[in-house]
């Protein structure tokens, strides 16, 4: 039977909905024109015809991302067989590029994730912290925090806000906040949003973009990162990030002095029934401390996919799960998603499509390499708030790599400079899962958000620089 | 007789009809009150103009009619005062005789009125459970020996059946008052959604108001296409002392609340309420059309009949001079609105405002409408895909709106 609340009717003039829903086959065409357009108008006398190919089917899947025309795994399948069909790459080639690293680590990751999720070890980690942190109303908001960052250095941001929001959802409902005028209730779902997403920036594992753009990157140039290089290289972005949200929070949404026993003893419930940890659970732990002690100390020797793998095949060996249980929680569509995108940029790049579009785009605008790292973050920060941040890596890393060779730049800074940027979304639903959890609680309008979001993405638009120019050259990086 | 197929409708449902000695035996021409409430053992007679009429017949009150049917080679006759017109009879469908796979009668499944066919899959209506049933009903009564409901399957099979017969156009599912939050809307759910998936049919659905509104948005999101919260009597006192069910379960307020928000949902003129005539005076009838039209909701009068196995047995019948005034004004009234009166049309057992035009002062212009085109096989075919691209245009799951954020 279906719920009553999964329908919506929507009372608009009936031309209004007609209009909207002739959106779709309209922006499809508009697709199709652009690619046509770009095939037949664009005069390039300096690109190669691949590249010319490469440039249209770019542009192609630039505006079906940018408008989700089709849900985005649909875009970059779309790329694949636009790749051979158009003769930019040998079918072989193209395909071969879902065999990508990266691609393996997300799904290690996943695999890893989904594991924890499911034998409630994560969920068992966030009531310890919470029961720790929550006696007085300000700590219990300070505690849901700092546990959304730090579980977002070891899980997708998108499960550890998962996994909080029905425990907030319960707190919530335990001290009867009203949802239209309860900045309490406000401030716990901010906490979990924005805690999840500056959190999910430090590591690789925190969001599936930070491996997509090293994907491009590896495709690219050959080159990439270790685990414990991103993790120094962001980290204090994630600290300073972190202060300042934690101002802006506590700003714009004063919450009083609001009892929060009743919290406490909802958290400490669920506690005393999950009982003991579980045989299965003290594996999971053990493989995942592993795992990441492994991905820190030995990543460039191993390979961070292997050891994602390994760990994963192990967790099966030891019997502490089951493929069932994974199924479920592994985003496959995200997966295709980046064979997709790392194809597209493979593409770019190999045909000089990537080249001279960068030639006359940021670099005929960009004065140096400061306005261009400048651009490329705000480009960034802006794109992700209106489309998926991966969506978003997809479109700027095969350019922002491009534009490096051309100001003297390392092309292996544009990941992170393109990659952190892109998981800063701090306002809109669509950014990123967790916005969108926030908002679905009912606490949360968009116009709560936009001043302190635009505030938050500011101070981390002048943060983010600075390190790029102050704090990266302490790792080779030369400008 | 009178010429007007409107007065005559009414007289003939008020005062039924007499049968001629050779027709009295004709059990083949009677349908069965299986299943609605408010009507007698009843012959569908289809008079002049098209228009339906569900007559008693063979009923204490019908033995004094002044209408006489009677039957030659050519076919039947109505005779009145001396003066004889000829009129049509809707025989019983065969699927009457049929059984369901299970072994239920289908004609205890459904009962066809006119273009329809009539389904109340429910055991019992729960106001009658709990003593406090509409005296005017005995449609509660007849739940009594159902202990459990009718299956989907059962449903299925009876309506294929009267789509073969050629017997119906659409389906009509009605419940009394089931109790919870949804008044019957989860309940109903599997019958609609198990309609509309073998059939290319419109689904009217008659229940009590839900609580919440959003179980009306539900009822439209699954397939229904008209609907009815019917509050009978408009006289608040009255309402109270004839269906007290109604007035303790759900409240006045509620019928008329739900009515006017499923007005806001559904197709204009798809969403009516019966008003029962004859049981409180005619003003008060015409102040509670005059409260639904205002909220675009169609007023379908239905004349009070006391049928010897309800309640109000020995209340007195209305009289047409009484009546007659409030069809007047519910025709002029929901043509001022700009109702659609197309969709909820041809009820064999009420008036409805499309009918109501024979009703109309000379002053008020009867537009040359949509009635026949509705008719039409094609204009039927044409008002149900419009409903479904309707219902596709307006309803979205909340589901969707998550799809845009999951990477
Ligand atoms: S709601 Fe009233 S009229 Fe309808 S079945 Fe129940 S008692 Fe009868």
């Amino acid at each position: 039977m279906s719920q009553p609340n999964n329908f919506v009717v929507d009372t608009r003039p009936l031309w209004i909905l007609v209009l909207q829903r002739m959106k779709q086959p309209v922006l499809l065409m508009i697709g199709v024109g652009l690619y046509v357009a770009v095939r037949t108008l664009l005069v390039a006398t300096d690109l190669s015809p691949e590249g010319h190919r490469a440039l249209a089917v770019f542009a192609l899947c630039v505006f079906y991302w940018v408008f989700d025309v089709l849900p985005l795994m649909i875009t970059s399948i779309l790329a694949i067989i636009l790749l051979p069909l158009t003769g930019v790459l040998p079918a072989k080639e193209a395909y071969a590029l879902f065999g990508s690293e990266a691609v393996f680590f997300i799904l290690g990751a996943f695999i890893l994730a989904a594991a924890m999720m499911k034998s409630g070890l994560s969920g068992r980690l966030a009531l310890v912290i919470l029961s720790r942190f929550g006696h007085d109303p300000v700590a219990l908001l300070r505690g849901i925090f700092i546990l959304n960052a730090t579980m977002s250095f070891f899980m997708s941001e998108h499960a550890v806000a998962a996994m909080t929001f029905p425990i907030l959802v319960e707190i919530t409902a335990a001290l009867h906040l009203p949802a239209s005028r309860a900045n309490y209730g406000r401030s716990l779902f901010l906490a979990m949003a924005w805690g999840s997403t500056i959190g999910g920036v430090a590591t690789l594992l925190g969001g599936a973009r930070a491996p997509l753009a090293l994907g491009i990157l590896r495709e690219v140039t050959g080159e990439s990162y270790s685990f414990a290089e991103w993790a120094a290289l962001n980290i204090p972005l994630t600290l300073s990030l972190s202060v300042a949200a934690w101002f802006i929070l506590r700003t714009f949404f004063p919450i009083g002095t609001p009892d929060v026993s009743k919290a406490e003893q909802a958290v400490d419930e669920k506690l005393m029934k999950i009982g003991r940890m579980t045989l299965q659970e003290r594996i999971i732990a053990v493989v995942m401390l592993g795992t990441i002690a492994t991905w820190i100390f030995f990543g460039e020797h191993f390979g961070l996919a292997n050891i994602a793998l390994a760990a994963v095949v192990l967790l099966f060996a030891l019997g502490a799960v089951e493929w069932r249980d994974v199924e479920g929680y592994v985003n496959w569509g995200l997966i295709l998603m980046y064979g997709g995108a790392i194809s597209l940029g493979s593409a770019l790049h190999k045909s000089g499509a990537a080249e001279w579009l960068a030639d006359h785009t940021i670099s005929s605008w960009a004065s140096g390499p400061v306005s261009v790292v400048l651009m490329i973050t705000t480009a960034a920060v802006m794109l992700t708030e209106m489309m998926s941040n991966s969506a978003a890596v997809a479109i700027l890393m095969p350019l922002s790599i491009a534009v490096a060779a051309q100001f003297d730049l390392d092309p292996k800074m544009m990941a992170p400079l393109v990659a952190v940027p892109a998981g800063l979304s701090f306002i809109l639903p669509i950014g990123t899962p967790a916005n969108a959890m926030a908002y679905s609680s009912g606490y949360l309008r968009v116009r709560d958000l936009i001043l302190p979001g635009l505030l938050l993405h500011g101070i981390a638009l002048v943060i983010f620089n600075c390190l790029v120019w102050f704090y990266w050259p302490l790792f080779g990086f030369k400008y | 007789m009178s010429p007007n197929p409107g007065l005559l409708k009414l007289d003939l449902a008020i005062r039924g009809v007499s049968l001629d000695q050779s027709l009295r035996n004709r059990r083949d021409l009677f349908h069965e009150p299986s299943v609605r409430g408010p009507i007698a053992r009843c012959l569908e007679l289809v008079l002049p103009g098209e228009v339906l009429v569900s007559a008693p017949a063979d009923e204490a009150f019908t033995a004094d009619s002044p209408y006489r049917l009677t039957q030659d080679a050519k076919g039947f006759y109505l005779e009145t005062d001396g003066e004889r017109s000829e009129v049509g009879i809707v025989a019983p469908p065969s699927y009457y005789r049929k059984k369901t796979r299970a072994g239920t009668p289908m004609w205890r499944v459904g009962s066809s009125y006119g273009p329809y066919i009539a389904i109340n899959p429910a055991s019992r209506c729960a106001f009658s459970a709990r003593g406090s049933h509409c005296r005017f009903c005995d449609v509660s009564n007849q739940g009594v020996d159902r202990t459990e409901p009718i299956s989907v399957e059962d449903v299925v099979e009876t309506v294929r059946a009267a789509f073969a017969d050629g017997a119906i156009e659409f389906v009509y599912l009605h419940i009394g008052y089931i109790e919870g939050d949804d008044s019957g809307v989860q309940f109903i759910e599997p019958y609609v959604r198990a309609i509309k998936r073998h059939f290319d049919t419109l689904v009217a659905v008659q229940l009590q108001p839900p609580r919440e509104d959003r179980w009306i948005d539900h009822l439209y999101a699954i397939g229904v296409d008209a609907v009815s919260y019917s509050i009978q009597i408009h006289d608040e006192h009255l309402l109270a002392e004839m269906c007290a069910g109604r007035v303790e379960q759900v409240g006045r307020q509620r019928y008329y609340d739900a009515l006017a928000h499923a007005a806001s949902i559904f197709p204009n003129g798809t969403v009516w309420s019966d008003l029962i005539i004859g049981l409180e005076p005619a003003e008060s009838t015409q102040s509670g059309i005059d409260t639904l039209v205002a909220m675009g909701v169609l007023p379908v009068l239905s004349v009070f009949r006391p049928l010897s196995d309800i309640d109000l047995r020995d209340h007195p019948m209305p009289s047409i001079e009484d009546v007659a005034p409030v069809f007047t004004h519910l025709f002029k009234r929901v043509l001022e609105a700009g109702i659609n009166m197309n969709w909820v049309r041809d009820l064999s057992f009420a008036v409805t405002p499309f009918e109501a035009r024979f009703f109309a002062d000379s002053d008020t212009p009867i537009p040359s409408g949509l009635g026949p085109l509705y008719r039409s096989k094609l204009g039927n075919m044409a008002v149900r895909n419009l409903s479904k691209l309707r219902r596709r245009l307006r309803v979205r799951q909340v589901s969707d709106s998550y799809g845009s954020s999951n990477l």
